[in-house]
Formats: structure tokens, sequence, C-alpha cells
């Protein structure tokens, strides 16, 4: 109907801003980090998870995904030699997430597994600065008469309403603050899963879920507007296609379409490679297509680790 | 504790990006329902998606509405009792159905019987509907307040369109634009209308084929009078909703078949051969138009007619 970030949009009563916040795009274009010797090694990587990974001709969406994913993070997690503040970052997987709030006398809540989450110890800082914050005053939430910003979701009686970080994470644990969220299409067939703008969607509800969640165990329940805001970032991808988003928590007053807004930056649709071949294509005894990964962006690598060490550098 | 929307988000949640993808929503199950009406289930937005086709033969038992496409099960011509009923049914491709609400005014759950907007989101075409000669009119989902349905498109419609649904009757007649649905009493006489129901309430059952509208001749007292495609005079109640404009897929009765696989994908099967010399049934025959057909109860139709 309409792309589901803007329903997400006035559903967090968020602002849209294109692109990765400065901060962010600060460390990818940063060269001090010897980025040149890490570009060999997520090609590596990426081989290794597109052609190598299995004994049949090529690994299924399932199986190349996680592995992908969890090589990049060994990648990333191999610089904490140089910033060791890396090393109070921790990984959950599975962890539930639940998040209630009111929206113009409309009940909303965020239920369910929450994909990977990473957290650390201390939180993320501001992204954006006051005067940003202060600017979303004026800005104004698209509506979409004549369909209600509610259609397409479900409708659950809710009996308990819950605001829960997340089981494991209670009181005086050490890693409290949610850093990251990484959510990974693995199925293979391909109505199963979410397409960019959807899964730019989830990971937005998400990544508000974490953000609400964490800012009312912190500072109560009752709406006002955070002088910290809570920063919560998330990236997805399947595989191939790599979505990154940056989301700030700025208020939790969610009842009025006016006041300070939440921002988010979206970075949409980063390819980190065009094509991975596992068997050369050959028309007319011509190899057309070699085997291997073409098209290999070191780009998106870049911007991976720049939210990955975003916080500490 | 009160009602709540929840977003289950990690089971696939559905945005509303991507409303139909495939196959067409069955048209609702009516008690009226002619025949074996198939449509293929409509896409969901997001996820897996219904199955082709079923074996199940209670497909057609469906209660709750939904924009998805449903697997239908194909008959063959057979009925119940598994001998065939209608000959020249069979094969063709695979379809699903999706279910078309023909009742335009239908409110939402909980929401005030009063004028509402909808706007199409997209227009497509329905693969059960074009069995029998002028078939095969577009459908299109519309979407407005929480929920989604699928319609009849009319000629002219487009993604992003806004139309009016309104069952009420003022003193001026409204003019109205293509697709909006009215009462028959509000819309100004003269006006081609189509997906007309005969009384208030029931679903639109006539002038629903491709290209076919009907048009309003006169309002008198508290009826309504339209001439049908077929020229023959219907009389109803004004509170009787119907779609302006005409149905879409206009050049639908020019198109060539070509050949005889597309009749075969079509599901019809190939007519006997033998040559029977014709009776008294065929021919061109010229008779004056059958009287005006009345869906008025009769206290009403003795004063107007």
């Amino acid at each position: 109907v309409f792309p589901g970030v803007r329903q997400a949009q006035w559903l967090t009563k968020t602002k849209l801003v294109e692109g990765l916040p400065p901060a962010v795009q600060g460390t990818v274009d940063n060269p001090a980090l010897g980025l040149q010797e890490l570009e060999e090694r997520a090609r590596h990587v990426v081989s290794h998870a597109r052609l190598w990974d299995t004994a049949e001709a090529a690994p299924r969406r399932e199986k190349y995904c996680p592995v992908l994913f969890e090589n990049l993070i060994h990648i990333c997690r191999s610089m904490s030699g140089k910033y060791p503040s890396l090393r109070k970052r921790m990984l959950a997987r599975n962890c539930r997430i639940a998040a209630t709030w009111e929206r113009e006398s409309i009940l909303l809540q965020v239920r369910g597994l929450s994909g990977i989450l990473m957290n650390s110890m201390t939180p993320i800082p501001p992204v954006a600065s006051k005067e940003e914050i202060l600017a979303t005053k004026e800005h104004v939430l698209e509506t979409f008469y004549p369909i209600a910003p509610t259609i397409d979701l479900q409708e659950v009686n809710v009996y308990k309403e819950l605001n829960d970080t997340g089981q494991c994470f209670r009181d005086g644990y050490p890693y409290s603050h949610p850093h990251t969220l990484f959510f990974l299409e693995s199925a293979s067939v391909r109505t199963d899963r979410f397409r960019p703008e959807q899964l730019r969607a989830k990971m937005l509800m998400f990544a508000f879920g974490n953000a609400l969640a964490k800012a009312k165990a912190l500072h109560g329940n009752d709406p006002k507007v955070l002088e910290q805001p809570v920063v919560v970032q998330s990236i997805g991808t399947d595989g191939q296609l790599f979505q990154f988003m940056v989301f700030q928590l700025n208020t939790t007053d969610l009842v009025s379409n006016d006041g300070i807004k939440n921002l988010v930056w979206i970075d949409s649709d980063q390819n980190l490679y065009e094509r991975a071949q596992c068997v050369p294509e050959v028309k007319k005894r011509v190899v057309t297509k070699p085997a291997g990964i073409s098209g290999f962006q070191p780009d998106t690598f870049k911007k991976f680790l720049a939210l990955y060490l975003h916080g500490t550098v | 504790a009160m009602a709540a929307l929840g977003l289950c988000r990690a089971f696939g949640a559905l945005l509303l990006s991507a409303g139909s993808r495939r196959a067409r929503p069955p048209a609702l199950p009516q008690p009226c329902l002619p025949g074996p009406v198939s449509a293929l289930a409509a896409c969901r937005g997001l996820g897996g998606s219904a199955p082709c086709c079923t074996t199940d033969p209670l497909w057609k038992c469906r209660t709750k509405y939904t924009v998805r496409p449903v697997g239908m099960k194909k008959t063959g011509g057979r009925d119940h009792t598994g001998r065939i009923r209608v000959r020249g049914i069979g094969g063709g491709h695979k379809r699903r159905y999706r279910m078309i609400d023909f009742q335009r005014l239908r409110y939402e759950k909980g929401a005030p019987p009063e004028p509402f907007t909808e706007k199409v989101i997209s227009v497509r075409y329905d693969p059960c509907r074009r069995v029998r000669g002028a078939g095969s009119a577009d459908i299109a989902l519309v979407a407005g307040g929480n929920r989604k349905r699928w319609i009849i498109a009319t000629e002219n419609m487009q993604p992003g369109d806004s139309i009016m649904n309104s069952p009420h009757i003022g003193r001026m007649a409204v003019s109205a634009s293509e697709g909006d649905a009215y009462a028959l009493g509000a819309l100004p006489v003269g006006t081609l209308i189509c997906n007309l129901e005969s009384h208030p309430g029931k679903g639109a059952q006539y002038i629903r084929a491709a290209g076919t509208c009907g048009v309003l001749l006169r309002k008198v007292n508290g009826t309504a009078i339209v001439q049908l495609p077929s020229k023959r005079h219907m009389q109803v109640l004004e509170t009787c909703v119907a779609t302006v404009g005409r149905v879409s897929n206009v050049d639908h009765n020019k198109r060539v078949i070509g050949k005889a696989g597309r009749n075969r994908w079509l599901g019809k099967r190939p007519h006997t051969g033998l040559w029977h010399r014709k009776g008294g049934w065929a021919g061109r025959k010229i008779k004056p138009l059958p009287p005006m057909k009345s869906y008025v109860n009769l206290p009403r139709v003795k004063a107007v007619e």
C-alpha cells in the first residue's frame, strides 16, 4: 500500500533523515582505522560464507546469512586490540522485547523476538545536537487519510501493559544498554523474507521498542521529553543487501502529534557485493560470468564497522 | 484491559506494503453467490502466500473476509453427485480466489454509518472472472480506515485515486466522479452506473461484467428506474447503492482468442463436433422489450406504475 517506513514513522512519532549521521560518517571516512587490510579480510569472509562453506554446489541462504554475519562480527571484534572499550560488549540472541506506548488514544505494543541484540556497558552518546532535536518540533508527521495508520496491524487484547528490556537484563546487569540490533532475513523462500522496505520498518519498530523499554527503565513510566536521548542502532540484511539505521529516542510523550519527535537516520539498500557465482556461467562454451565474488563494495563493510565502533571511537 | 492493536513483528507482522501480489481474493461468501466462482486468494503483504489450489471441497465456506487469495478447487463442471452437470468445463490454469466485497457501503466494525472515503491501492486482473462471455473485469484493492478489500474496478481507476462511499440522499444531486458509490437517489439522472443492487444492503448483483454500464433513467417518488445493459428497465428503491462509471476492461469484447489453446487455458473444453439441425430456439428473435422489472414492494408499485 504505502511503504512501511512511513507507517512506522507515524506510529513511533519519528522524523526520518536520509543517510547516516555525521558522527558515524566521520568514522567511515576516518583513514586512521586501517580499513585496507580489513577490506581484504571482508572479501575473504564473504567468499567463505557464499562459496566455500558447503559440500553441495552453493550454500543456501539459511546457511550463508548467519555465517556471513558471524564472520563480520568476528572481524569487528578483532579490532578490540586497538579499542579496549570494545570488549565491553555482549551479544544476545533471541531475546524477547516488549514495549507498550500510547499513540493518540490507540495503545500499541511491540512484542516478540527481536533478532540479535548487542549490548554494551556504556550507552551511545546522543547523535543529534540540541538544535536538531528542537527543530523536530516543527516537523509535521504525515497522515495517510483515508487510511488509518494502524491498518494491517494485528488487534489483540492486552491484559498486561508490559515494558521489558528482556528477560535477562535486570537491574545490576553490567551490559545493560542496548547498542545495536541485527536482523537476518535468512528464509530460503523469497516470500517468507521481508522485502527491504518492510525490513527497514521492522528494524525501526524494534529499535524503538528497545529504546522505549530502556528509557522507561531509566526514567520511569511517565511520558516526557528525555534530557539524555537514548540511541539504538540497527542493521538488517538478507545476506547481500544491508540496511543501516540509527534511532534516537528524544521523547516518550507519544500521545500527541506535536512537540519533539524522535529521529532516525536510515541508510538503505547497501549492497555488500553484486553477485557471488559459485559455478562459472558458461554460454556457448564461453565463460560469461567467472566464479567468485564480483562487485564487492568496501563502503558497506566500512559502515558496518563504523556502526559497531560507534560510541567507542 | 482495553483492546489494543499489537504488532507481532518477529512473526512476520504485516505492514501495509505489498497489498496483493498474485492471487485474487475470493468473492465474499454470500448465500446468493452464483455457481463455482473460484478466485485466487489475494496475496499477503509479507511472508508466505496461500497455496495455489486445495483439494478441500469446503473451500467456499470461509466466512471471515480476507484480502489474501484463497486456494480454489476446480469442479470440472461436475456437481455433488459426481456427474457432469455443465458441459465444456475443465482444465485451465490454476486460479486463486480473491474475496470481492460487493457491498460498497460495508462499514468497519465499530464505525458509524456515515459517508467515508477510501483510497485505491492497486488495480489488477482477476483470473476468476473470465469464463463466460464478458467477464474479466479488473479488481481494485482499496483501503480505508483499518481495512482493505477488493472491489470491482471501474474504467479509469488508477492506483492512488480516492473514492467516496455515501448512503446519504440530499435534496440536490451530487456531482459524482467515477468510482464513487452513492445511493441512487443522490445521483443525477442520466449518470452511467454499475454494480447495482436490487435491495438496499444486498450487495451488487447487476451490471458487473467488463465494460458494462447502466443508465439512471428517472427518479420517481422513492424509487429509481435504471436501464440495464440488456435494455431492460429495472425499478429499485432509491436507497440502493451503485457505483458511478463503467466497469473496467472495456475492450474485453473486442479481443480475439486467437487459438484453441487459449480457450483451453481459460478452462473451456471443446464443443461436440456432431452436426445437428437447429430448431426453433436458434436464430435472431425480434420482440418487444419485456416489462419493467420492479424490486420495490407492492403497495409502492401500485402507486407508481
